[in-house]
Formats: C-alpha cells, structure tokens, sequence
C-alpha cells in the first residue's frame, strides 16, 4: 500500500467521521406542539401570518422586539416574538419560516424568512439577526 | 371527415384575426425567436460535424470537410446566440413591454447603466449570458487548439446544444414544455386576463414591473458577467478533458487544459468574491459571505476546479495523479450544472412545503435530463479507458511536491463534499423522511455550521500552502528545505504571537489558523526573493498562493473581531419595558433608535441623525448620520464624518424599505452603517404647537434641545425674508440659540407695520427643527411677545445598526493578488515554449 493511500484512508475516515457528526447539528422542520417538548432546542416552524391578530412593533419603544402571531401547518396559532426590527413586507408573506425555539408560551425567533408573492418568483427574504 | 377539420381549422383562423392588437412591435420578437432557433439548429449541426469529423480523422479529407462544417456550424451557432441578444436588447431598451421579459424585468425609470442587468434577473436571460460566453470561448479554442479541436469542440458544441434548448420555449400538449424563451408576450404569458381583449391593451401597460432594487447597484453590474465567465471558463478543461478520454491521449491535453484552468480559476474566483464585495456593499446582512446556498454552489466548483489544477501539475511533472485529476476537472463542470439546478429550480426554496410551479417543474426535469447527458457522457469516456489511464507504479516519496500537492488537492475535494451535503439538504431532505422519518431542516446558524469544519480545512490547507512549494517534484534536499521551513516558521511565530495578542484571538483553532496564514505570506515573500530571486515570470504560483495566505488571514481578523457597535444601550437609554436583566443579555440588541439632532454613543464615536433627503431621480432616500470621535480628555472633535445609508421607501409592489448600507472605509477597518426601520413618512406630522414666551432682554427659553437668549431688539434686518419698503415701521428680535454643545445661531423674526397691517416674518433654524415669530412688542415693559415652537424630535427618528469590520482591506488585497497569481501563471505558460513530453518513471502507451 502507498502511504498516499494511507494518509487518503485517514482523510476519508476523519472525513466521514466529521459528516456523521455533522447531522447533528442541522435541524429539524416541528410545529409548536413538538417545538414545546424540547424548549432549549432550536428548531425552523413554517407557517402563515394569522389573520386578525395584532402585530406589534414599537421602535420608540425598544427597536429590537417585534412581536406576531403565526398558525403553524397543524392550525395552532402562537405568539412569536422575533428579537430584531420588523422585517419589511411580512404582512404580505404567503408562508413564514421561523427559526428558534419556544420560550414558554411563546416561540422566540433568531432568525425569519418569509417567502413572498412579489413579482421575484422564487425570492426569498431572509431576515438575519446575528446574536 | 376532411370538412371537418377544414372547418376547425376556420374557426382557429378567425379567432386569431378576431383581434387586431394595436400599437405591438412583434418584428424584434420573431428576429429574436428565428435566432434562437438558429442558434439551436447551428449548435446540433455543429456537434454533428465535429463528431464525424473526429471519428473520420484517418482519411484527412473527408475529416476535414467535415471539420469546416463543423466550424461553419459553430460560427452561425454563435452569431445567431449573439442576435438573440442583441434583439432582447433591443426590446429592453426600447421599452417594449407587449414582451413579458421586458415588462417583467425593467421599467421606464431604469437607469442605462442597469440595462444589461435585466438579462441576470430572469431566468431565460442568464441562460442567454452563459450561453455567449460559451460562444467566445468556443471560438477562441476553435482558433487556438491545433490537435484536438475536433473533439474539444464537439463536446463545446454539445453543451450548446442543452443551453439552447433553455431557450426554445417549445410546448407539447398542455404539460410538457421544453425551454422558456425570452420573447414570449405579455398577453400569452398572462392568458385569460380581460385586459388582453381589448386589441388596445398595450395603451394600459404604461411601465413594466420594474428590476428588483436589489440588483440596481454598480457591482450587480459587473458581477454577474464576470461570475458567469468563469462558469463559462470551466467548460474547456472539462471539453479537452472529455475529449483526451476519447482520443486516449494525454499529451497535447496538458499545456491547454492548464492554461484554461489557470485562466477559469482565476476569473471564477473573481467573479465569486466579487459577489462578496456586492454582499457587503449592498446587502444588509453584514458582510461578504453568509455560506448562502447561492455561494456554496458556486463557492463547491471553484475548489474541485482548483484542486484539479493542482493535480494536474502533479500529473505533468510526474506522470502521477491522473485519474483524480480526471475526475476532478470533469466533476468541476458537473458541479456548475448542478449549482444552476440548486439556485434555479427554487428546490433550495422550502424543502418541506415547495410546490413547483409550472416553469419550475420544467425547467427542474429540463436541467436533470441536460446533467444526467453530462454525466452519462462523463462516465462512459472514463470507463471506456479506466484501465488504459497511465498510472505510475512506484511509490512517491514524502520529501516530494506531489506527494502533499495530491494530498492537499484532496482535502479541497472533501472540503467541497462536505458544503455540498450540507448545502443539498432540500434535495435529499425528502429521501432522509421516509427512511428516518425526520424533516430534516439547514442548520439554524450556517455561519456557525460551516465555520466550525472548514476552518480545520483552510488550517490543513494553509499549513501545506506555506511549506509545500519549498519541495521538489521527485525529491528534495531535506537539508535545505527545513533550513527554510525554520526560518519562515520560526518569523512566522513571532509575528502570530504578536498579532494574536494584539487582536486578541484567543480560540485555539483560530490561533492556529492565524498562524498557517501568516506562514503563508512569509512563506510565499521569502519563496519569492529567495529561491525565484525576484524573477517575475516565475513568480506567478507563489503570487496566488500569497494571496490566498492574505485572504485567509483578512477573512480571520475581519470576522473574528467584527464588532456591532450599535448596541442601543449605549448613549441615551430607552424603556425596555418590564423585562429582567437575564432577557436584556438573551437578546441581541443590535439596533438602536436615533432621534434626529440627538447624539447617540456608537463604539467610539457620537452618531447624530441629522435628516433624510431626496434627489430627483433616484428612487431612494438618503439618511445623514454624522459620526465625530471626541477625545475625552480635551473634549475636541478628533475626526468626524458623514455617512448616509439609504433606502427605496416603499419600492414597488413592497411595503416598508429595502436598505443599502453605506461604510466610511479605513486602511484598517471600515464602519459599516444601515438603516433597518424608519418612521413612515407618509405618517410623518407636525402635531407640536406654537408656544407664547413673553420675555426681556436677558431673557432665557428653555427648548428640547437647547435654549434661547433674547437679546434685545434691534433695527438691523438681518432676516433675508424681509423686504423693506418706506413708511414701514418695523423691529427684529435678536435672538441667540444655544444647543446642548454650545451657541449655534442667531435668529432674528421679524415684526412691522405695513399701510396700518401688523405683518410678521418668522425665522427658523432647520438644523434643530426650531421656528419662532414675534407676535408683539410691549414698549412701556421693554418686552417682547415670542412665538417658539420645536418639533418634537421623536416625530423623526430612524432605527439604524452599525459595525465595524477590522482589516476588511486585507482580505480584498489578498483576492486581488490570488487573482492576477493564476493570470500571471496562465500568461507564463502560455507564452512560454516548453516541450510537452511528460517526464516519468515508464514511457507511456
């Protein structure tokens, strides 16, 4: 054997090591409901803007705390508070992906991508907020 | 029977002249349309020739009749790609928005300059621009390549043939549709709307929708083209590649597949960090690379293309490393179909609720068919000659160049393995359900994902890049290279201990990385005077590599110590509501709200918001925020500046803004600044009231920023709003105002008595939003009656966050200088003359 070989060997096997232990950190689609039974966990929720209920976004107040509810795909609705500014156009969203995990009863977002009906079909707005 | 479908026919004929459309210019579209099917037809006659002409090169003459169709096919291919541009130009420009294309893309307020950005915002005019760049490509290796044009160009030829397919817009029945073109209408795009009735709809569609904000930005300008070329540029090592396979020779391969590599290397990596320039210009996120999915599928390419390059040196100095090089070159080619699938088909979009829509869908089995062409074709040439590939039996030593050159080529190769699983995870999400039963969803924070694994990548890389080129290829005197590794290491140390704690980089890996980079550069500067003696025209390697040590180390100490410096708790301190202090920590705060004309510590600085404005002209709104560094011993301004982010205020068909930053720029950091909420100014209103001051000379009034002297009454009209006219009888109050910092202005409103009408003339002071008047004059007090009134500067506020990258330059330098590395080497090899027989340890076949 080479010892090219060997070091490749050594490379693949750390390298699938590394892959394995990888799947640990991606995360996991869940509604509220399942998002709830682990709370220190981060998960994505989908869902959409619940009609009726009031969204609510003060910058005088605090500029980094919006607050709004979403009915997640099993038709629950939840307050979801999302640490950052009120990102543009999310009235207008078709579906809400929300990144975070739940904080009592209501579900605190890091991070929120919107996915809307705008005349850039397949556009995506992703709203970051680095902590 | 025949009665019947003369008659059907009848009907259909009537419909269509039913309605006379007026005022639609339908000549651009059909030029466009004919062109494009001449491309398509050019580019199938083309491959055919190309192929007969490669499996008939034993009888020289029917080859080359075969040949110069071939050519003849590829110039009439690429003329009519270069017409099809031209006419969707023509119909951009124009304003013609009967086209979908045209009305989708642009508008009439469109500046020039982004006229050729609505080719990269649809889908069909990206797969025109990809397209072109193959057809110059094409030509220049139909020109150039001497032996092995036949088959090099059939290959190029093919791949036009799936490119212009894109662009056919061909339906079959109700459901299959091949291709979108550029020239469809707008009233068959939109059938059924009641608009396309009436034949004069066109008078209706004044403006198209308009180019996404986003794209309207100089470097989308220039990036796009330049990214495209180098996805352009690897199709002809994976041509020549192709075509070596077939021909199963490797030697008149070498010098063009090197050449082009070095040259597709250099370009495609420009063209991706010129998209990062474009991130942390205009994007708010805060940066240059996000590991996007976008960036990651072009990111993938660009490091199997480079580890091919790499091997493919081992390959010519020592007849070793054929087959990954092989593979590596091919799969690089893949690789850019499969990014275009990944960013095109919107498959990325929304792994568990993505529904295709009906171009989505097509366009998704359009592309795996063209990619399963590509690699079926792939496949087959390497399995044809996977025995007959020359490969060196004996081993290779460890003091060598090729040994750690094919070792580190195949770190990049798992570098990119691993970005592509974790990028694909829409695409294999859906098989990982039904085996595991989980929805498996991307990393909650990339950054963090992908940080963590490839900086032990870039550390086995960047250690390899400063020690490997003191190596021979064969052998090497150890003696003299570990004398040099010592001495670069051991000033290498010196300075990572001295810029690790200056710039406090105190997390191991990190520290590490630090270390490899600035290995990296000395290595490289000491390669260079040293050993190459300062000769430029073999520098071009060490150059590259000297870059890439820049890059890694401007990509650790901008990211590593970039700080927010907007924390809003910080300067003036709002309500936070009822929350504890473990909350206030939980939660990033980022943004902080700016009062105009009130002063708010930012890092080192006082940020003042001191208004927004508006040109004629430029949809967007400019916000002035003033940033002035204050020594805190003297209490004097060290250094101030202007900075003004701005934003499209409700651009069409949103709500809300869309931010640009903007970035005062340091040799050693820059401060990065945007807006990301502003008060509405349709809800803007002057809701404060005049105040009555009735005050004496001497007299102070207390404002919200600020206070007011009366000074007295004077006749010396300063206030330019007066007019004097004979027999007035007229007075001004001299008035000084006082801001937190100090004196600020005079003011001076005016009272008088004109033909028997008391008039007055108010003067105002825009800086602290202040107007006064002076309503009356009490003689026998000496006193004066004031009218004052100060918007409450809470009615203009914005919310805004602010950075600070350190030494964001250097990673830009090291880009510049990677870059005209893999030119300057490319340059080298190409003009130099060297003999193309591969030295090695048995002839090959």
């Amino acid at each position: 054997m080479k010892k090219s070989h060997i070091v490749l060997l050594v490379l693949v096997a750390a390298s699938i090591c590394i892959i394995v232990s990888m799947f640990g950190d991606f995360s996991t689609y869940e509604t509220f409901a399942s998002a709830s039974k682990e709370p220190n966990k981060q998960f994505h929720v989908i869902g959409v803007l619940a009609k009726g209920k009031n969204m609510e976004y003060d910058p005088v107040k605090d500029p980094n705390h919006f607050t709004f509810y979403v009915e997640d795909k099993s038709g629950k609705v939840n307050k979801v508070i999302f640490n950052g500014a009120k990102p543009t156009d999310i009235e207008k969203s078709e579906q809400i992906v929300m990144m975070g995990s739940m904080d009592g009863e209501a579900f605190r977002c890091s991070k929120i991508q919107m996915k809307c009906p705008s005349k850039y079909k397949n556009d995506q707005v992703v709203i970051g907020n680095a902590s | 029977m025949p009665a019947t479908i003369h008659y059907s026919l009848l009907i259909i004929n009537y419909t269509d002249l039913d309605t006379q459309f007026i005022g639609e210019h339908l000549v651009p579209g059909q030029l466009g349309h004919f062109f494009v099917i001449t491309a398509f037809v050019g580019a199938l006659f083309s491959a055919f020739s190309y192929f007969r002409a490669a499996q008939t090169e034993q009888d020289l003459n029917r080859s080359n009749g075969w040949l110069l169709m071939g050519r003849n096919g590829f110039v009439i291919h690429s003329a009519a790609t270069f017409g099809t541009f031209a006419a969707l130009f023509y119909i951009i420009q124009n304003h013609l928005f009967e086209y979908h294309y045209a009305w989708r893309h642009s508008d009439l307020s469109l500046s020039p300059k982004y006229l050729l950005s609505c080719f990269w915002e649809g889908q069909e005019g990206s797969f025109l621009l990809w397209s072109i760049w193959h057809c110059v490509l094409g030509l220049i290796v139909m020109v150039n390549s001497k032996v092995m044009e036949s088959r090099v160009m059939a290959i190029i030829a093919l791949v036009q043939v799936g490119l212009a397919t894109m662009l056919l817009g061909f339906h079959f029945g109700p459901d299959i549709k091949i291709g979108s073109t550029p020239f469809a209408l707008l009233r068959d795009q939109m059938q059924g709307a009641p608009i396309f009735a009436q034949p004069n709809y066109l008078e209706f569609v004044k403006d198209g929708n308009g180019l996404n904000v986003l794209l309207q930005n100089y470097w989308m300008v220039i990036h796009p083209p330049v990214l495209f070329l180098g996805f352009a540029s690897t199709l002809i090592p994976f041509a020549y590649t192709i075509a070596a396979l077939w021909k199963g020779e490797y030697q008149s391969w070498l010098k063009p597949t090197i050449n082009w590599s070095l040259f597709a290397g250099g370009i495609f990596g420009l063209g991706i960090m010129m998209g990062g320039a474009w991130a942390y210009e205009s994007l708010t996120f805060g940066g240059y690379w996000a590991w996007d999915p976008v960036e990651n599928a072009s990111l993938v390419p660009w490091l199997t293309l480079v580890a091919g390059l790499h091997t493919l040196v081992v390959f010519k100095a020592t007849g070793r490393s054929l087959v990954i090089t092989v593979i590596l070159l091919t799969i690089t080619y893949l690789l850019v179909w499969y990014s275009t699938f990944l960013t095109r088909t919107g498959v990325l979009g929304d792994t568990s609720v993505h529904a295709f829509t009906g171009e989505g869908k097509s366009l998704y089995w359009h592309l795996l068919v063209v990619i399963g062409i590509l690699l079926l074709l792939t496949i087959s040439a390497m399995a044809a000659r996977w025995k007959a590939l020359p490969r060196v039996k004996t081993e290779e030593n460890i003091n060598t160049r090729e040994f750690w050159m094919f070792i580190g080529s195949f770190v990049l190769l798992l570098s990119a393995v691993q970005i592509i699983i974790s990028t694909s995870i829409p695409v294999w999400a859906p098989l990982a359900k039904t085996i595991t039963g989980k929805d498996i969803a991307p990393p909650v924070d990339p950054v963090a994902h992908y940080n963590s694994i490839q900086v032990w990548v870039a550390i086995i890389v960047g250690l390899m890049t400063a020690m490997v080129l003191f190596l021979k290829f064969k052998k090497s005197d150890n003696k003299v290279v570990l004398t040099r590794l010592g001495i670069t290491g051991a000033i290498s140390l010196v300075l990572t201990l001295a810029i690790g704690i200056g710039q406090k980089i105190d997390a191991p890996q990190y520290a590490i990385l630090l270390f490899a980079s600035i290995y990296t550069i000395v290595g490289m500067i000491y390669y260079c005077i040293r050993v190459q003696k300062g000769n430029i025209r073999k520098m071009g390697p060490a150059t590259s590599h000297l870059g890439f040590g820049l890059s890694l180390l401007g990509i650790l100490l901008s990211s590593y110590n970039k700080q927010v410096i907007s924390y809003n708790t910080l300067g003036v301190v709002f309500p936070f509501g009822k929350k504890t202090q473990a909350e206030d920590a939980k939660e990033s705060r980022e943004n902080v709200l700016m009062y105009r004309n009130v002063p708010v510590a930012v890092g080192d600085y006082f940020a003042t918001y001191q208004g927004d404005s508006t040109s004629a002209g430029d949809p967007r709104t400019f916000y002035k925020v003033h940033y002035e560094r204050i020594d805190s011993a003297t209490g004097k301004v060290k250094e101030a500046f202007t900075l003004y982010p701005d934003a499209f205020i409700n651009p069409k068909g949103q709500q809300g803004l869309m931010a640009n930053p903007s970035s005062k720029h340091y040799i050693d950091k820059d401060i990065f600044t945007y807006v990301t909420s502003v008060i509405d100014p349709t809800k803007k209103t002057d809701t404060t009231k005049y105040k009555q001051h009735t005050v004496k000379a001497g007299d102070t009034i207390y404002l919200n920023t600020g206070y007011i002297i009366f000074k007295g009454f004077e006749t010396e009209f300063k206030n330019p709003n007066y007019k004097p006219e004979n027999g007035d009888i007229a007075v001004t109050a001299k008035l000084s105002v006082y801001n937190l910092n100090g004196m600020v202005k005079d003011m001076s409103p005016v009272y008088y008595i004109r033909n028997g009408y008391i008039e007055g003339i108010e003067d105002t002071l825009k800086d602290m939003q202040l107007y006064t008047r002076l309503s009356k004059i009490i003689p026998d007090q000496g006193a004066a009656e004031l009218q004052i009134k100060q918007a409450d500067p809470k009615d203009d506020y914005i919310v805004m966050k602010a950075l600070l990258f350190p030494y964001i330059n250097v990673l830009w330098l090291g880009i510049i200088v990677m870059v005209l590395g893999f030119f300057l080497t490319a340059w080298n090899r190409y003009t130099k003359k060297e003999k193309l027989l591969v030295q090695q340890d048995k002839p090959l076949k």
